[in-house]
């Protein structure tokens, strides 16, 4: 079983860089807000609810691994970690389902994520003024892959996410002061939000080793339904959808050669996750590529289930941003 | 409005069958999984593939039959029953304190060779023809990570992870497999 197969660092890595674009754009409906109309008050909240729902899938989705991120889009800067520990995996070796000439495996995932954004405007009417986000997501679910020959195979999940989003709001000029109390009230800033995700996915995979290379090639369409269930402000509600859909090709080689007693690996991916519904409108971008490499070291049925230990990077890009990330790679297979 | 909706629709669907593409491709070579098995009769002539494959077996349990603690021979009977003579190496200290009877944990360091054979017979020079005593087959092979399943006669399964010099790309389910020597690398007396 691949634990991914701590799989998709990559794709994780991409979302967390754009949730820059996110802190950038969520902050400016404050000061202009007491001169909207209802309508567009609730248009603002909406779109309040598309980027809580947004860093809260990038938080603490098990496919989108921890890292680092700054943007200056819109001429503020935009500051973005994400702490995250989690994963995924088939466990055992595939057995035969019933008389079917079907092999399947359990599957479990999960993962548990902190997010925190800080976004230091330096223009326009929220000039010196500073909004942080902070968001706590847990996530944890499963499926079967199905082998359907020895080299393609499927695997539905559906796994179930908590998040609670916090945002502070520090007036810096005197426009925001003036107007801090009715955007609080409007529950425009300094809310916090409880919310549950619900994530059906199908992950399709096709294998093939060449030699001692091994080829995935995989997609992963990937649905998300949120809403929140508690929040500090009756105004504030959020209730949205999203779509990801994951296409990856990852290539494993071994070197043939040993580093303190283990074999030497490379390796990588390039996968491009097209975005839909609330992540798109999130994120501000349909799409993400992303290109990884990693070296590191083969420890399979030598030390526990670890498969390998490593350092991995990623160069990501799409619509309008693009980033590095940077991290150690360790993967497991059960 | 309308037309908007209709275009929208058509990229959609225009992005979907890009991403479909893989998935479309991958069913289409679709046949039957088959579960391992080490019980079948491997392709190719009846030879050799290599001798000499050093693995290591971690923590076996074993009853001590006898020992001759001065040539540091071990005969051990393995928890399936598999009867071993091996070696013990110079590292394992104390080796006048095990007798027979004892319960042991041993790591075992074992040099295997792997063979195609036919009905257990490996043909000879001038036609003659040499039984093989196997222990185990080959039920899986994964050259990648150097990964060699086996299969012993009692049904059990082993998995080995073998040096950068095995020859797995030729190795394959249904291979004959022979102990060729053993050497306990640690021991642990347990009673």
């Amino acid at each position: 079983m691949t634990n991914k197969k701590n799989r998709r660092p990559a794709a994780l890595v991409t979302r967390v860089s754009i949730t820059a674009g996110i802190a950038t754009s969520l902050l400016p409906v404050m000061p202009v807000q007491a001169q909207l109309t209802p309508t567009e008050i609730n248009d603002l909240r909406n779109t309040i609810g598309n980027r809580i729902e947004t860093m809260t899938i990038l938080g603490g989705d098990y496919g989108v691994g921890g890292g680092s991120y700054s943007s200056s889009a819109k001429g503020d800067n935009a500051n973005i970690n994400t702490t995250k520990f989690g994963g995924s995996g088939e466990v055992g070796a595939p057995q035969p389902l019933g008389d079917l000439d079907i092999g399947w495996q359990p599957r479990v995932q999960g993962s548990m994520g902190y997010l925190t954004a800080n976004n230091k405007f330096q223009s326009g009417l929220l000039d010196d003024d500073t909004s942080k986000y902070k968001t706590f997501a847990i996530q944890f679910g499963g499926g079967a892959r199905f082998w359907l020959n020895d080299h393609f195979s499927i695997a539905p999940t559906v796994m179930g996410m908590y998040g609670h989003t916090e945002n502070n709001f520090t007036a810096g000029n005197t426009f925001s002061q003036d107007n801090l109390t009715e955007a609080k009230q409007l529950g425009l800033i300094d809310w916090s939000v409880d919310t549950w995700t619900i994530r059906p996915s199908l992950n399709l995979q096709y294998q093939y080793t060449w030699h001692r290379v091994i080829f995935t090639l995989s997609s992963e369409p990937t649905y998300f339904y949120t809403k929140s269930f508690d929040s500090s402000s009756a105004n504030l509600n959020v209730e949205g959808n999203a779509e990801a859909w994951d296409n990856k090709l990852d290539v494993d080689a071994p070197l043939g050669v040993e580093l303190f007693g283990h074999e030497l690996r490379t390796g990588g991916y390039f996968s491009r996750t097209d975005l839909y519904g609330d992540l798109e409108d999130g994120l501000a971008t349909s799409y993400v590529y992303e290109a990884h490499g990693r070296l590191v070291l083969d420890f399979l049925n030598q030390l526990w289930k670890v498969q390998w230990i490593g350092l991995g990077g990623s160069y990501l890009w799409g619509n309008d941003f693009h980033g590095w990330s940077v991290g150690a790679d360790v993967t497991f297979r059960f | 409005m309308k037309s908007c909706r209709k275009l929208i629709a058509a990229n959609v669907i225009k992005r979907a069958s890009f991403n479909l593409f893989p998935a479309v491709a991958a069913l289409m070579l679709t046949g039957c999984w088959t579960p391992p098995n080490a019980n079948v009769q491997p392709g190719g002539e009846p030879r050799l593939i290599q001798s000499g494959i050093s693995v290591e077996s971690i923590r076996e349990r074993a009853m001590v039959q006898t020992i001759d603690a001065s040539q540091r021979i071990l005969n051990l009977k393995l928890s399936d029953g598999t009867p071993i003579t091996c070696k013990v190496s110079q590292q394992v200290v104390g080796v006048d304190k095990i007798q027979a009877g004892d319960k042991i944990k041993v790591t075992l360091v074992e040099e295997l060779a792997v063979y195609v054979l036919k009905d257990g017979i490996l043909p000879g020079a001038a036609g003659t023809e040499k039984v093989i005593l196997f222990i185990a087959r080959v039920q899986s092979v994964d050259p990648s990570y150097r990964l060699l399943t086996l299969q012993y006669l009692n049904g059990q399964t082993e998995v080995f992870k073998t040096g950068l010099n095995a020859k797995l790309l030729e190795m394959q389910p249904g291979d004959a497999v022979v102990l060729q020597s053993a050497e306990a690398k640690a021991i642990h007396i347990e009673n």
